[in-house]
């Protein structure tokens, strides 16, 4: 294994900020078909959000196996230990959610009996019985899991906030300029 | 192709413009002789009939047909009465005007066509209703029997003369409500009723 490096390199970087801009563009597009009146005109979406979702699992993959090819710098020294201890968690927490939630929006559509279609061409194999019940289970599943993976991020942007607004230790710029 | 089948149809029924009354194809055996007052068989000339099925989409239409299996019909035109009409449907060959529509419609949550692959009507009673009829009959989807009512109207096929029993076109219009049939999956999505609209030609065999 590779020794760390000081800074965050240009793919670890551009795949922070594109997994953070797929997860919130993904979660907020969930939101929306979940709520808006079917039709011919807008059923595209779904694809669109099944598209976005399975691409986020596959960069998670990425992320997972390019962090054990080239490791990222440990955290900036500073904080209280129970705040290091925290960040650790929810990064742990986030990596597990990055895979758990497209994991189970994927097993709910299977569920569905429909196919899981994405980019338009791809047939996904089902991942889960089709049934009324499991359905049911896995939509609350994928919902009760987006949530969780949404305040984690939130305390994720709250600590590097802190970090960038209150002890200025440049943990901010290294994620943005490297 | 089946778009284009249901045009040709619809088209080739705008253009012989010629709706026959029952009550002339009634008369019909003083044409072809008092033999024809009697209840006839018919057969379906299935590949110029056409099932189709129309539901709302949100502000948009699903659109389908399905194709027939089987059709047992005896019509008798100078006694309504006596028409008996008995009609199998494919229920795993229908289509739907997209692809995630015919398999919704053919999954578990709605016709279930892996444990129900027919759809079955069977008519009950047969009156005249103006120029035309009103076959009302049991419909069993999915296994659930609930009367339904279809008005039908009756059309000379292209190339026949007034009063020709031996081709026919009958138009027949109708409703069912899906939730009748337990049928309900995506029902925040597809209205429960389903309107149907089907063209059958049909040919004497005696």
């Amino acid at each position: 294994m590779a020794a760390p490096l000081p800074t965050f390199g240009l793919l670890t970087r551009v795949l922070h900020w594109l997994m953070a801009a797929g997860i919130l563009s993904t979660f907020a597009l969930g939101a929306y078909v979940a709520r808006m009146e079917v039709g011919l005109s807008n059923l595209w979406l779904f694809g669109l959000h099944k598209t976005i979702g399975i691409s986020l699992l596959a960069l998670a993959g990425v992320r997972l196996l390019w962090h054990r090819l080239r490791p990222p710098p440990g955290p900036l020294p500073g904080p209280p230990k129970w705040q290091m201890a925290l960040a650790r968690a929810t990064h742990r927490a986030l990596y597990v959610l990055m895979f758990a939630v497209p994991l189970s929006g994927w097993a709910y559509a299977s569920a569905t009996g429909l196919d899981v279609l994405i980019f338009n061409r791809f047939v996904l194999p089902p991942i889960a019985p089709v049934s009324e019940t499991w359905e049911a289970r896995l939509l609350l599943l994928h919902q009760t899991l987006t949530r969780t993976l949404l305040a984690l991020v939130a305390l994720h942007v709250a600590g590097a906030l802190k970090r960038g607004l209150i002890s200025r230790d440049g943990t901010i710029a290294r994620m943005i300029r490297g | 192709m089946n778009r284009t089948l249901s045009r040709r149809i619809f088209l080739s029924l705008a253009a012989l413009g010629a709706g026959a009354r029952l009550a002339d194809l009634a008369a019909g055996y003083t044409f072809a002789g008092p033999a024809h007052a009697a209840p006839a068989r018919y057969t379906l000339d299935a590949a110029r009939s056409l099932v189709r099925f129309e539901t709302s989409f949100g502000p948009d239409l699903i659109t389908g047909d399905m194709p027939v299996k089987a059709a047992d019909l005896t019509l008798d035109f100078a006694n309504v009465a006596n028409c008996r009409v008995l009609v199998r449907l494919d229920v795993a060959h229908a289509k739907a005007s997209f692809p995630f529509a015919a398999q919704a419609m053919k999954g578990p949550k709605v016709l279930d066509s892996a444990g129900y692959p027919e759809i079955l009507f069977k008519s009950t009673s047969v009156r005249r209703n103006g120029d035309g009829a009103r076959v009302s009959g049991d419909m069993t989807i999915k296994g659930v029997t609930r009367p339904v009512t279809l008005d039908a109207a009756f059309y000379r096929q292209k190339g026949t003369v007034a009063g020709d029993l031996d081709h026919l076109s009958i138009h027949l219009t109708g409703l069912v409500n899906r939730s009748d049939y337990g049928a309900i999956g995506w029902s925040d999505m597809v209205a429960d009723e389903v309107r149907l609209d089907i063209v059958a030609r049909i040919d004497r065999t005696q």
